[in-house]
């Protein structure tokens, strides 16, 4: 996530790296012959689609206004 | 070893392969479908656990929906063009110290660790059934609060 500067490939980072909490999740639950832990990953997988909408509407908001090339460029609020 | 084992290794090695595809390659698409490829052979190694409805989720909601939302955006996006990696200084030193750190304390942690096989599971583990009994009584109120979650999201504002 650190070495791609677009800010579509970093939210795509960000769904891979909850998906390798969802899979620890699910084999925690298997090994401890527990089921919290496939209920906590269905609500991983809810907040991560959740997380992809609200993201990817702001993006598309933003390139309606300007081409962006980097996340850094997204930087006015900085005093 | 037995058909399990192998589809195990299979799966994962798919899994390694394309998590690195989501990093590596330059453009969005191929990020994508990467990210798909993990997401299923992620979906085999769940239907392994013996979690049917997770897998089903996983290939329906994630593989499905929220996948096709990104090729979505990526196609009305057009191509980005993405401007050589811009490091910071000392960033491969620091990056480096930190993986040698976790590695340590993986290590440290792992190593007096025995393995069991885990016990042979109920025939209702991970099936609708149990997943719908936990969701609608110990955790009825986490899953409302994802609910409005969900609303929040779709309603946007």
């Amino acid at each position: 996530m650190l070495i791609r500067r677009n800010p579509l490939v970093m939210l795509i980072c960000i769904e891979l790296m909850l998906n390798a909490v969802n899979l620890t999740l699910v084999a925690f639950s298997r090994q401890l012959n527990n089921r919290e832990g496939q209920l906590f990953a269905l609500m991983t997988m809810t907040v991560a689609a959740a997380e992809a909408v609200v993201g990817l509407a702001i993006l598309v908001d933003i390139f309606r206004v300007r081409d962006l090339e980097d996340v850094d460029d997204l930087s006015e609020l900085k005093g | 070893m037995g058909p399990a084992t192998i589809v195990f290794w299979l799966a994962s090695a798919v899994a390694l392969a394309g998590g690195l595809g989501v990093v590596l390659f330059k453009e969005p698409i191929r990020n994508v479908l990467s990210l798909v490829l993990v997401m299923l052979s992620l979906a085999v190694l769940f239907l392994l656990l013996s979690a049917q409805f997770v897998f089903a989720v996983q290939v329906i909601v994630y593989a499905g929906a929220v996948m096709v939302l990104f090729l979505f955006v990526i196609t009305l996006l057009g191509p980005v063009r993405e401007q050589g990696t811009v490091r910071l200084p000392w960033q491969i030193f620091i990056s480096a110290v930190v993986i040698a750190a976790f590695a340590g304390f993986l290590v440290a942690m792992l190593r007096g660790v025995s393995y069991r096989t885990p016990d042979a599971a109920d025939p209702i583990f991970g099936s609708v059934q149990s997943i719908g009994v936990g969701l609608f009584t110990d955790y009825l109120f986490p899953f409302e609060l994802t609910s409005i979650l969900l609303l929040v999201a779709a309603v946007g504002c």
